[in-house]
């Protein structure tokens, strides 16, 4: 395992550029999740650091050496990918040994790290199969053995859950975070969806257009979102986002009117504050009945465990709030909603995070 | 419960009386062939209808086999169709691949004229082509029978577009297993292409071993003949009233292989003629 450096990467596609001048640090046996909408450059960048894309610009370090100027094979990574790219033609076997003979590994030692990922993955009666005879969940654990028995320096994961289906996405991740737990190796996780990112990162990167938006582990990314952009993002149902009308000072800390009239203080300074137009962010478990905000409602949807509502406001704006599964509401009911201040966000003009 | 049966509906019985004729006017011929190879040459003088009455005769066969050329020959169409196959296979797989993988300056103008040369005939290039082999003095060996059909742009095409078919992350797993450029290409792709490499030999070796214009041009000694130049030369009996049953026994003998060819590859042939590799 080692530590992944990225200095000013760059990347551009004729004229466009996807990455532009990208720095982050991985720390060693970290497990980070790129995470960010489709053709924010998150497999681009993930690509770069396997090789398979070429550099426009930066550089690449793995464990203090730089990488980007070696071949994908010389980099010591190893790379799983969305459509788990199995050599079709081979058993499986003859897949996790066929990049062990390229580097010259004897035989033996072969066949003793193939068992022993075999084992761990739990797909020893597999070895003799080709990859047309297994179902989607075990052709991802042979993609993930065929990586493990390199022993790379960092794990590269390619979207490798989009595939699979609610079932087993979720017991794979759960195997995938158990992994990363056993061989603390570095790994590196590119993904759309925020679930996975949330339940398996040591640490987010959030993406969009070809920048970072913020790093950090998945609970500081939930809730301290540094841009609304995160805070759109990341999160089910996204944030609530309602435009600010005016701001007072209470305490010195700001209150803000909604365009309905209704206020919300915040804990955020209000020195802190710009001048510019302020957009309030809030999440819906933090919007509760019986306050003093009138709305409504205008879908329910059931979850089972917990209940969604959209609700309109006096202005036409809608916000979405949680409830308790078995809760007693109805379309075109009138509800009366509170808004926890001291959750809310506030962002500006340039859509970043106001804090105090 | 309704059950759903297939070709219950009009249009299928249809469908199935209309190929049923065309298979029966198609097989026709072929049976005619058949049935006078087993017929005396003497009875097909008088005439040629008939071929389910007695009497037979296997002396027409026999004939063949006691000819010294006809094996000659066999092995020359032989030697010309797998020499052509082989090496047509080795070009269009490599011109494929490199098609399909590689960057290079003027790839796409280059393939253009790959494509273009499907459409140049034959009888286009022949006296050029005649002119060139002369002038080397190759006339009347293998190389002159084998070399020009081994360019075949539509191999090309085929194999360009099956490579593309390939998924690439397949080949990036691969240069992520630290193989070379060569290894890829010989160990993941050249495997991952069999169908099509079976459907572009098969379709090679039925063109070499039925084609008769090229070496009609090049290969004027009887002994450097194939099986489909040798057999045209014994028909010298312009009026065919004599010597039918021997020449229907000749083409049936020289489709024999073509024959048990196709029973081997019965799959993949039924695939190239549908215009694509089966996968």
């Amino acid at each position: 395992m080692a530590e992944v450096s990225l200095r000013q990467l760059s990347k551009r596609f004729g004229p466009t550029q996807v990455i532009g001048d990208l720095s982050l640090d991985i720390p060693s046996g970290e497990f980070a999740v790129f995470l960010g909408p489709s053709g924010c450059g998150k497999s681009t960048l993930l690509r770069m650091i396997a090789g398979l894309e070429p550099l426009s610009g930066g550089e690449i370090h793995l464990g203090g050496a730089r990488i980007d100027i070696l071949p994908p094979g010389d980099r010591g990574v190893a790379m799983v990918f969305q459509q788990y790219a199995l050599y079709p033609h081979m058993t499986v076997r003859q897949n996790m040994a066929f990049g062990l003979r390229n580097i010259g590994t004897p035989t033996d030692e072969i066949s003793r790290k193939i068992a022993d990922a075999a084992e761990m993955l739990e797909i020893t009666p597999l070895l003799e199969r080709k990859p047309a005879q297994l179902s989607g969940g075990q052709r991802q654990r042979v993609a993930i053995g065929r990586a493990i028995v390199k022993q790379p320096r960092a794990f590269l994961f390619d979207e490798p859950l989009s595939n699979l289906d609610a079932t087993l996405r979720s017991r794979t991740r759960i195997e995938l975070a158990r992994l990363h737990q056993r061989i603390r190796s570095t790994m590196i996780f590119v993904t759309h969806d925020q679930v996975e990112a949330m339940t398996m990162a040591t640490r987010i990167v959030v993406m969009n257009r070809g920048q970072i938006e913020q790093v950090g582990t998945p609970m500081d990314v939930y809730r301290r979102p540094q841009t609304r952009f995160v805070a759109g993002f990341v999160g089910t149902p996204a944030m609530n986002f309602l435009t600010v009308a005016a701001v007072s000072d209470e305490a010195g800390f700001a209150r803000v009117s909604l365009p309905d009239g209704s206020t919300v203080t915040t804990v955020i300074p209000t020195k802190a504050l710009p001048s510019a137009a302020l957009t309030l962010g809030v999440r819906a478990e933090n919007i509760q009945p019986g306050g003093g905000i009138p709305a409504r409602v205008d879908v329910i949807e059931r979850l089972g465990e917990r209940t969604l509502i959209y609700a309109n406001l006096r202005d036409g704006s809608t916000i979405v709030y949680d409830e308790t599964g078995d809760v007693q509401v109805s379309i075109g009911e009138n509800v009366q909603l509170a808004i926890d201040g001291s959750n809310a966000h506030l962002f500006g003009a340039d859509g970043r995070a106001i804090r105090g | 419960m309704q059950t759903y049966r297939r070709g219950s509906s009009f249009t299928d019985r249809a469908l199935f009386i209309a190929v049923a004729l065309l298979a029966i006017i198609w097989i026709a011929p072929i049976i005619w062939v058949v049935g006078l190879s087993f017929k005396p040459n003497e009875v097909l003088m008088r005439t040629t209808g008939g071929i389910a009455a007695p009497p037979f005769t296997l002396k027409n066969y026999t004939d063949i086999l006691a000819s010294s050329s006809v094996f000659g020959w066999m092995l020359n169409s032989a030697i010309v169709a797998i020499g052509q196959t082989v090496l047509t296979l080795v070009i269009a797989s490599l011109a494929g691949y490199g098609f399909a993988r590689t960057n290079f300056l003027g790839r796409n103008a280059l393939f253009v004229i790959v494509l273009a040369a499907l459409a140049v005939p034959e009888q286009a290039i022949i006296v050029p082509l005649h002119t060139m082999f002369a002038m080397f003095d190759l006339h009347n060996t293998y190389v002159a029978l084998i070399v020009p059909r081994v360019a075949f742009p539509f191999g090309v095409l085929l194999m360009t577009q099956y490579f593309r078919a390939i998924s690439p992350e397949i080949e990036e797993a691969a240069l992520l297993d630290r193989a070379s450029r060569f290894k890829i290409f010989w160990r993941i792709v050249l495997p991952l292409s069999v169908p099509a490499q079976v459907t572009l030999g098969i379709y090679t070796f039925l063109h070499a071993w039925n084609d008769y214009f090229w070496p009609l041009v090049s290969a004027t000694r009887p002994e450097m003949y194939t099986l489909t130049i040798g057999l045209a030369s014994m028909q010298t009996n312009f009026a065919q009233t004599e010597g039918i049953g021997f020449l229907m026994a000749q083409a049936v003998f020289a489709g024999l292989p073509v024959l048990i060819l196709y029973l081997f590859f019965q799959r993949y042939i039924v695939s190239a003629v549908a215009g694509g590799g089966s996968k």
